[in-house]
């Protein structure tokens, strides 16, 4: 049987989200990352990896944010899906042990990532390329 | 409203299995951490009996709820019994392994 080849995916976004920084709304942002990766074209083994990259990004800016809101960018471009968050905190602690858990998972499932901290709050940013010619 | 609710459940079968049926994430986590403080206080201080999950209803698990389970394995560890796994599936096993964590559990057995 020949293999259907998977179309490339196309570009979506970016999808803006404003969330509170609730443990809950890590199922939110996954949810609406997998419908935006979804109409992009990206297979279901793609979605997976878009929800562990997602959810990470959440754990990292929910359990080391400052309790305000949560900005959380949905992109899909040439360069893959990326998923980008942020929250107002100066002085976010890159070097948290409990960072170090996140970072070896979105190294492991990202195509690249990084936690970066800037005067406005940490940026924490994942992106998945589609694995097709 | 408890904005946790439906995430993630939990229930304990008449042998001390605790069956658990969503995400083991941020918000789920801590509902599984309850539930197995509650099994531990059940068998006691003294008992080296082992914790014992299903996992086969959950099919996603991040670093967050990876660290609740660390948590139990390492009370169990200290109570030299373990925290044992059933039905565990490959989107658990690949961040156990990714993760280097893989041999702080007991694995009984997966799923496809």
């Amino acid at each position: 049987m020949t293999e259907l080849a998977n179309p490339p995916v196309t570009e979506v976004g970016p999808v803006y989200l404003e969330l509170p920084p609730l443990s809950s709304m890590s199922r939110v942002a996954r949810l609406t990352a997998t419908g935006v990766a979804a109409l992009a074209g990206f297979t279901v083994d793609e979605l997976e990896d878009i929800n562990v990259l997602v959810s990470e990004v959440m754990v990292a800016l929910v359990e080391h944010g400052a309790q305000e809101r949560i900005s959380v960018t949905l992109e899909v471009t040439t360069d893959g899906f990326t998923v980008s968050g942020t929250t107002a905190l100066a002085d976010f602690d890159l070097h948290h042990p409990d960072l170090a858990l996140c970072r070896t998972v979105l190294a492991a499932v990202s195509t690249s990532h990084g936690i970066e901290a800037t005067t406005a709050g940490p940026v924490i940013w994942a992106t998945l390329q589609p694995r097709r010619a | 409203m408890d904005p946790n609710n439906n995430c993630l459940t939990v229930s304990e079968a008449a042998d001390g299995t605790i069956s658990v049926v969503g995400d083991i994430d941020m918000a789920g986590g801590p509902l599984l951490e309850a539930a197995i403080e509650q099994r531990e206080a059940a068998l006691g201080t003294t008992s080296s009996g082992d914790i014992v999950l299903d996992l086969e209803a959950v099919h996603f698990i991040d670093s967050s709820g990876l660290r609740s389970l660390l948590t139990a394995a390492r009370r169990a560890g200290h109570r030299h019994s373990a925290l044992t796994l059933h039905a565990v599936g490959p989107e658990i096993i690949r961040l156990l392994e990714i993760t280097g964590t893989l041999d702080q559990f007991t694995i009984a057995s997966r799923r496809d």
